[in-house]
């Protein structure tokens, strides 16, 4: 057939479609069996005749994530423009890290590969291409980070091998949304008693509790939930790791790093988490945390704060905006005033709060990289050099001009109210946008200096978005965003941060990993006792009988170890 | 190996080879098949005396030997799972052993054959739902506010609500209920085809004795699906340590985790969420070691009484 | 009429009674399903969907069927269901007749041979490589080859298989027939129920298998299955669901939930209604009686 004849003539010019088996390179000595079904591709021996120099590349990202379809409008503007066009595959119904140890067992490599957590297995199969040469070949590839910063994604032969794409910001920030951890309240909580100055743990409580009792029900009659907790599997941060918060400590995640002696501490035994417990239980006592919170699934959790009832809760924004303010907003609940806003508590006044992490994290565990089994490496780096080109980029992340957003006399991107519905249309979005978010990409200011990289970040954007009672509650704090909202200093994160990058990939290998593994399991079955108590003082001490159980001191060893070595390191 | 009383001991003669020749040749088809599919892999096996890493392969990681055992002996949350596991597997076993025949022997004395027919139908539709549906459902129906404490309450047989999910004693028949709902009227699928074997005459001569439903049922269905009772019994009994993974994950939570964590469970927290394939292998092992154990001990005893056996 | 007893009667109340409570217990689920897959996924998310959508769409089903390669999906997996459901029972029919000879030399030996394949299992990895080396990999035939032989199967073909008459295969045997001819003409036209059971397991399994297609055919459309599209929706709707997309947009509805309950029935509904072409196996009895004699 057709079909077959234009793949012969594809493999040939070993430029064939994007199949894990077809990527040809390397593993040349293997067998031809499965090479030929990867050439057979069809959607890429149809669709372009006329166009035999666009290239097509594979990529697995080792996440779960959306599959456009073939022949989407942007991702054919785009193989035009750079001549190159690349087909995701996703991560479905494994871990990343099976995922990659299959991958690395049959020796056949997509051309392009995020390996999330099996990045390092494949630094260590040596599927991964070196990123040196080509960096001084590309600028804007090369801009993405600073030396220094590129420096830390050096492995151990001191070659650079991926460049993680996210938290990345061009220019000045543009950051409106809050988008980490935090107390949040709903505004009609605020509005109620005239938008207090809440500062620590207990004025928010006492806000809570006064609210509660003015305001015993919803209209409908269903009771509110004053506060609830998620804990379940590893969504349990939202009861785990407030301590660090309120202590004044940035997300280094597992442990705080003391700037001042450069020692680990360990947040679990503070006397400021033993406080926030202490404060849990007496409110659970009092019925103000929802009696069910220990048992609740995550789908239990949205849904009832979907309801509107649950006046605040202490989560990731991430964790839960989406879903709940699409309710809020379909139900009219976001009129009513219960979208939440970020408070950033403290356990005692006049302290510093660092919940909100202004500048950009270097994640230096995963990101894109070219494998030793792409079909041509030199394509692929000019075409992530090219991914970083504003009108690539602006194609990317705003679609395409006048069709998918307008741009006033100012020169100022914004989308109608039809554009941004269509934006987020699902069929849509899989027949025209192709973000390939992936590849590399920015944050912050436009080069153009006025737009945003992101219509996330754009100003104009983010407050049409804003319901009245949001509006409201941030004039009368006189804020305009989020992010001014939860009011943290902006101080610089040492080079150390964050350190939960360390202790999510220790393993069972060293004690340190075996400790943690236990603390997890044993703060699981814990905290929520601790919180549901009727005698809280000989819980607590029961918990630290077996919270010492776990050797957490090997565990902190060993953190104290990684402490050192990359602060040595940024020196 | 015992034998039972009834069969002679074959002896093999060339006579007999020659004229069971067709069947020789099939077998050594289905011996090779079964060897490249199913025993080769079992080098993989290996992976647990060494420290498994994909870059080396298997044939260049680490030795280690009986560390990764080590590991599991001696850590008392593994004995825990074990415990868990073996608890759970065998509630489960039981019940839905039970209540798939008593299902499946009740449809049969439905004369109503409409009614026969949509009963059966309805009852495995379940099996087509995913875990995450059925357990979505029943902690719904769980929760405080749920139909059960609603009823509960208004028949007054408690005064309270009761959080079903944060007592370790209602776990495992949760678990329990749960695959029962799931699977009952998939797993009577079997026996539902084994009562069509029996002799529709027998039926009709104990009607004319005036035999009684019960007596029917005991005397000639029960003994009639005997066989197909005793292959799937001994079958499970080697699976008792495949407790399940889904529904204890995801009705688990902190307060019940050490009567909800399976051996699967341990494993995915300790191996393959830190990537540590080999420990995943061993455990592995284990459970196949602990099951051939139970299937040649349950088939030995079978044999000894006269019952149907695997081999 | 008469002659119905008072027990019988009992017993026939008892068991009307259990059957009714056991269809609406086991049919809740389902229909909550379906309710759910007709209902808007955000307002799904509020909880209180029983029997009947609150807010009706159609929207779920048309994101379902509307997903790329659908078409693919369901012609892969129709073929695989067929091909493999055919090739599954032949196999494990034969094995099975062969273990069930009762003067096969080595029966036990096979029996446990394969009996021992239920409870062990290599690993992901090196099963992996095993199909890679014999060059599986990349093809259809990953899809039917490699578990067309199943203990369990086997073994309940076996037991019914054991428990027919052997004057049957004594009398052919004196008419001259092979093992052969018996299996195909003599046994194999008894064992219909129990080959209608087998052929359903096999096929429910084909048919919602999608580790497989995911695991050996990742990078290429062109084996994909109706199960693996699914999944990879569902996975990237559940990732959205994060995204800030979703934020600003109300058409926008999709939820996990409400796309798991329509694939959920929406693959449901061929495979279910394969159903009553096997049922008439298992309704009526077959008559081997005068041949027991």
């Amino acid at each position: 057939m057709k079909c077959k004849k234009l793949t012969a003539l594809l493999l040939t010019a070993a430029m064939t479609a994007s199949v894990l088996a077809g990527c040809g390179g390397d593993s040349a000595g293997d067998a031809g069996t499965s090479n030929t079904d990867g050439g057979s591709n069809e959607e890429a021996a149809s669709g372009e005749d006329g166009n035999k120099d666009i290239i097509d590349f594979s990529m697995f990202i080792a996440m779960p994530g959306p599959e456009i379809n073939d022949g989407n409008e942007i991702q054919e503007i785009i193989a035009q423009k750079t001549g190159v066009r690349v087909k995701e595959t996703w991560l479905t119904g494994q871990t990343a890290a099976e995922a990659v140890g299959t991958i690395i067992a049959g020796g056949e490599y997509p051309d392009f590969i995020d390996g999330g957590d099996g990045q390092m297995a494949l630094y260590d199969a040596g599927a991964l291409v070196a990123w040196d040469d080509y960096l001084e070949k590309h600028p804007k590839l090369k801009e993405m980070y600073s030396d220094e910063e590129w420096d830390r994604f050096r492995q151990e032969d001191g070659k650079i091998y991926w460049a993680n794409i996210f938290q990345n910001t061009y220019g000045e920030s543009k950051a409106t949304t809050h988008n980490d951890e935090a107390f949040w309240i709903q505004a009609r909580v605020l509005a109620w008693d005239n938008y207090p100055e809440i500062k620590t743990l207990d004025q928010y409580f006492d806000l809570l509790e006064r609210y509660a009792a003015a305001n015993p029900t919803m209209e409908d009659g269903s009771e509110v939930i004053p506060y609830t907790i998620l804990c379940e599997d590893w969504r349990y941060f939202c009861i785990e790791n407030a301590g660090q918060f309120l202590a004044g400590y940035p997300n280094d995640g597992s442990v705080i790093v003391n700037t001042e002696t450069m020692k680990i501490e360990d947040y679990n035994t503070s006397e400021t988490t033993h406080r926030y417990f202490q404060k849990l239980n007496e409110e659970y006592q009092k019925g103000i945390v929802d009696h069910e919170f220990a048992t609740q699934t995550y789908d239990e959790y949205i849904a009832k704060l979907s309801t509107g009832r649950v006046l605040g809760m202490c989560d990731q924004w991430w964790d839960f905006y989406g879903t709940v303010n699409d309710v809020f907003k379909q139900q009219g609940l976001d009129l009513e005033g219960c979208n939440y806003v970020p408070l950033g508590l403290t356990i005692d006044e006049g302290m510093e709060n660092m919940w909100h992490t202004y500048g950009d994290t270097q994640n230096l565990a995963n990101g894109v990289a070219v494998t030793t089994s792409c079909k041509d490496v030199d394509a692929a780096f000019q075409f992530l050099e090219d991914c970083l080109d504003q009108e690539i980029h602006d194609l990317r992340f705003w679609g395409v001009k006048d069709v998918d957003y307008q741009v006033d006399e100012d020169g100022l991107y914004y989308r109608t109210e039809e554009q941004r519905m269509q934006w987020a249309n699902k069929e849509y979005q899989a027949s025209h946008r192709c973000v390939y978010s992936y590849m590399p990409q920015y944050r912050g200011t436009s080069r153009d200096g006025k737009n945003a990289m992101n219509p996330e970040e754009q100003t104009s954007e983010f407050f049409s978005s804003l319901a009245q009672p949001l509006v409201d509650c941030f004039n009368a704090y006189g804020v305009t965003t989020y992010v001014e909202m939860i009011g943290s200093v902006e101080k610089e994160t040492g080079p150390w941060f964050p350190m939960y990058s360390f202790s999510n990939n220790m393993t069972t290998e060293t004690p340190g990993g075996v400790a943690w593994t236990k603390m997890g399991e044993v703060k699981h079955e814990w905290l929520p006792k601790v919180v549901m108590s009727d005698s809280f003082d000989s819980t607590w001490s029961d918990y630290m009988t077996a919270y010492e159980g776990c050797a957490p001191e090997d565990f902190l060893a060993e953190m104290q170890t990684e402490l050192d070595r990359r602060a040595s390191l940024a020196q | 190996m015992s034998r039972g009383k009834k069969k002679a001991k074959q002896k093999i003669t060339w006579k007999e080879i020659k004229r069971q020749k067709v069947l020789l040749i099939w077998s050594a088809f289905f011996v090779i098949y079964g060897f490249i599919f199913y025993y080769l892999p079992l080098g993989g096996w290996i992976m647990a005396f060494q420290n498994y890493k994909p870059k080396d392969g298997m044939l260049h990681s680490k030795w280690i030997g009986l560390d990764k055992f080590k590991f599991l002996f001696s850590d008392a949350s593994f004995i825990r799972v074990i415990r868990n596991t073996l608890a759970m597997g065998t509630i489960n076993l039981v019940t839905s052993f039970l209540m798939a025949i008593i299902f499946a022997i009740l449809l049969n004395e439905v004369k109503n054959v409409v009614g026969k027919k949509m009963v059966q139908t309805i009852s495995y539709l379940p099996h087509f739902l995913s875990w995450i549906i059925v357990t979505g459902i029943l902690h719904d129906a769980l929760s405080s506010t749920g139909i059960v404490n609603e009823v509960l309450q208004k028949l007054g047989i408690v005064s309270s609500q009761i959080n079903f999910f944060a007592h370790e004693s209602y776990f495992w028949p949760i678990v329990a209920f749960s695959n029962l709902w799931k699977e009952t009227g998939w797993n009577a699928i079997i026996y539902l085809a084994a009562i069509t074997a029996i002799d529709p005459s027998l039926y009709e001569a104990a009607s004319i004795d005036g035999a009684a439903r019960w007596a029917k049922i005991r005397y000639i269905t029960l003994p009639g699906i005997k066989p197909t009772i005793m292959i799937l019994l001994l079958m499970n009994v080697g699976n008792v340590l495949n407790a399940g993974f889904e529904v204890q994950y995801i009705l688990g939570n902190g307060l019940v985790q050490k009567v909800s964590q399976t051996i699967d469970i341990y494993v995915l927290n300790w191996g393959i969420s830190q990537n540590d394939y080999s420990l995943g292998t061993a455990a592995g092992i284990f459970k196949s070691a602990v099951s051939i154990f139970l299937i040649l001990l349950a088939n030995r005893m079978a044999k000894r009484s006269g019952e149907e056996s695997l081999f | 009429m008469k002659k119905k007893s008072l027990s019988d009667q009992i017993f026939v109340i008892c068991n009307t009674i259990f059957m009714v409570a056991f269809v609406v217990i086991t049919l809740y689920p389902v229909l909550n399903t379906l309710a759910i897959s007709f209902n808007d996924g955000i307002d799904t998310v509020r909880g209180g969907i029983h029997l009947f959508p609150r807010k009706f769409t159609l929207q779920n089903y048309y994101t379902v069927l509307h997903k790329q390669n659908m078409v693919t999906g369901a012609y892969i997996t129709v073929l695989r269901t067929v091909i493999g459901t055919l090739l599954a029972l032949v196999a494990n029919a034969l094995l099975a007749f062969i273990v069930s000879r009762k003067r096969f030399l080595f029966k036990s030996q096979l029996s446990l041979f394969w009996v021992i394949t239920m409870y062990v299992n290599g690993g992901l990895i090196p099963v992996f490589l095993l199909y890679k080396n014999l060059h599986l990999t990349g093809t259809f035939w990953v899809y039917v080859v490699p578990g067309a032989v199943s203990a369990f199967n086997m073994l309940v073909l076996r037991t019914y298989m054991v428990g027919l008459p052997d004057s049957l295969e004594e009398s052919a045997q004196l008419d001259g027939a092979g093992y052969m001819t018996i299996f195909v003409k003599i046994i194999s036209p008894l064992c219909k129920p129990v080959y209608a059971t087998v052929a359903l397991f096999v096929a429910v399994g084909q048919w919602n298998s999608w580790f497989d297609a995911m695991l050996y055919n990742r990078m290429s459309d062109k084996y994909t299955t109706l199960q693996y599209e699914l999944m990879k929706l569902l996975s990237s709707v559940m990732q959205q669901s994060g995204s800030a997309d979703s934020m600003r947009n109300s058409g926008n509805s999709i939820t996990p939930a409400s796309i798991r309950a329509a694939a959920t029935i929406a693959t449901m509904l061929p495979i279910v209604c394969l159903y009553p072409f096997l049922q008439r196996y298992f309704v009526t009895g077959l008559t081997i009686g005068g041949v027991k004699e």
